[in-house]
């Protein structure tokens, strides 16, 4: 456990290394590009506060990030340990690889946050009205709802990225097209993972400071849920493919 | 099968495979059986070889040892734990097949994640790393990307992190793999040196050569199941193992007319074919009296490559 610990900080440099700079260049240029010819066509009508016109697109773009964000976080987060044959001379040694993943996921998490930190210093240079702890949380939020989710393919499939999109696409197409249905469909649909909470969620959390709490529960206990799972398939499973 | 048993009667089993069967399933429902029914126990300080053509298992085997893989039949334990219980609590030192290392870790740098994970003390630990380095020639590529590395260096890479911790069990998969003579020789005295009384070593390889020089004993496997257990000593030598190539420096005529039936086999060397050891013995006493000067006698096949050829066929 003790040298597990101390690896968290090789795990943190891979992710800053593998992952992180990614993150915060993809940010930076995003909303470089959307932001800065507004600004410029503004002019002194900019005010970057919660009255401009602006605002819902900047709420927009910070939820899209941090969803990229999560999903360049987990990609591969086991699968590619696997694919890559790395578990080897990993888990020859005497660590436990469920809590080696576990504390992996954790790291990223705590990476993704320091990423996102960045990225909303820099978006509070032309938004003052935009809060870092909001958007901290929300970003918290929605690592463990997607991540988790994310988690659980890494360790069940071996095509993770692409599979968690199309679990996230899928689940947003579904639930507008059975959704509203009365009928066995609609109640099917509501077992898909909550992707219907996500834009209202940024708005309340990253713009106002607040959330429903039920929907907060929803979604941290959706990802949470396929986290454990993930965990347990680990466990029970083989680790080789 | 000669040596199954009397190994692990004398010394306490570490490493005891139990009916252990693995089939792999396809989602097309197609299933292959990689390996079947295999029970073997490996006793304390010995050093077992594992030999099989490709594809008989070994690595599955291997696999199920580390606890990568899980038996769909049976059990393997290690020390009474469960396989993986047992390397998640003490680990095990081990080199695979393939040195699956990232190609961005620095060679150094590699070995000080590894070594942090087996939970070497921080005080310790570049003393420890550097000490492998050492011992495997490392110490010119120490700070060379693994994806810089040759073949062999990597290979060497691979041996230096399982040599990490002072490990009780040590599996080796196709140690000398890639590596050039000087290092296949180097690598054959460290496991030379790595033998102790309390340390168990497997050792898989293609190359009977190397398991008959340091092995105790050998399993032979094929499609999946054991064939043989072989002991690697002259003590079991077979009937089979009759013919010898013997070498002189000197007495080439004194041979001929000793041994009208020897073939010549080349320059100073000559085929010779007898009943039992203690046969040659005489021969070679009677040779040597009469002034013939040997050079060398070395068996046509070794005990091992014999056995192998009885238990998977002259094809492989």
């Amino acid at each position: 456990m003790i040298s597990l610990a101390k690896y968290s900080l090789w795990q943190f440099r891979d992710f800053v290394l593998e992952r992180g700079i990614a993150i915060v260049l993809i940010g930076s240029l995003w909303g470089y590009v959307m932001f800065e010819p507004l600004r410029r066509a503004m002019g002194p009508q900019w005010t970057g506060d919660q009255t401009s016109p602006v605002w819902g697109v900047a709420l927009q773009v910070a939820s899209a990030v941090v969803s990229l964000s999560v999903l360049i976080a987990v990609n591969g987060i086991v699968s590619g340990d696997r694919k890559a044959g790395y578990y080897r001379f990993l888990f020859s040694k005497p660590i436990n690889p469920v809590i080696y993943y576990a504390q992996l996921f954790a790291v990223y998490m705590v990476g993704v946050l320091v990423a996102m930190l960045i990225l909303s210093g820099l978006l509070r240079t032309i938004f003052p009205a935009f809060s870092v702890r909001n958007f901290l949380l929300y970003a918290g939020l929605i690592y463990v709802a997607m991540g988790g989710i994310g988690f659980f393919l890494s360790v069940a499939t071996r095509y993770d990225w692409l599979t968690l999109a199309v679990v996230w696409l899928g689940s947003r197409i579904l639930r507008s097209v059975y959704g509203s249905r009365n009928d066995w469909r609609s109640k099917a649909v509501e077992l898909l993972p909550p992707v219907h909470k996500l834009d209202e969620m940024a708005n309340s959390l990253i713009g106002r400071g607040s959330a429903d709490t039920s929907d907060a529960v929803w979604l941290v206990g959706y990802g949470l849920v396929f986290f454990v799972l993930g965990l347990v398939i680990l466990r029970r499973g083989s680790l080789a493919d | 099968m000669p040596g199954a048993s009397d190994h692990s009667a004398a010394r306490a089993i570490v490493i005891e495979f139990k009916n252990v069967g693995k089939t792999y399933r396809s989602l097309l429902g197609n299933s292959v059986k990689a390996v079947e029914e295999f029970s073997l126990v490996v006793a304390k300080g010995e050093i077992l070889g594992i030999a099989g053509p490709n594809g008989a298992g070994k690595t599955t085997l291997i696999a199920m040892m580390l606890g990568y893989l899980r038996p769909t039949a049976g059990t393997v334990e290690i020390d009474g734990l469960s396989a993986r219980h047992y390397v998640e609590r003490n680990g095990i030192g081990y080199l695979s097949e393939l040195v699956a290392i990232p190609p961005k870790w620095r060679a150094y740098t590699a070995l000080v994640r590894y070594a942090t994970l087996a939970g070497i003390p921080d005080g310790e630990i570049h003393q420890r790393v550097g000490y492998v380095i050492e011992l495997l020639g490392l110490s010119e590529h120490r700070d060379k990307k693994v994806k810089a590395l040759s073949k062999g260096n990597l290979q060497r890479l691979g041996l230096a992190q399982a040599l990490l911790r002072d490990e009780k069990i040590l599996v080796l998969d196709e140690p000398t793999h890639g590596l050039d003579p000087v290092w296949t020789q180097r690598f054959r005295d460290i496991v030379d040196g790595l033998r102790r009384p309390d340390r168990t070593i497997l050792i898989a390889s293609h190359n009977l050569d190397e398991l008959q020089r340091l092995a105790d004993r050998v399993a032979i496997i094929d499609r999946g199941r054991l064939q043989r257990l072989v002991s690697t000593g002259y003590e079991h030598a077979t009937p089979a193992m009759t013919r010898f190539r013997i070498a002189v420096a000197r007495g080439h005529e004194l041979v001929r007319a000793a041994l009208p039936q020897a073939e010549e086999a080349g320059r100073d060397e000559f085929n010779v074919t007898v009943h039992s050891i203690q046969e040659l013995n005489s021969t070679l006493a009677n040779l040597i009296a009469q002034g013939v000067l040997v050079a060398s006698v070395v068996p046509e096949h070794s005990v091992l490559e014999q056995q192998f050829r009885e238990a998977v066929g002259e094809s492989s």
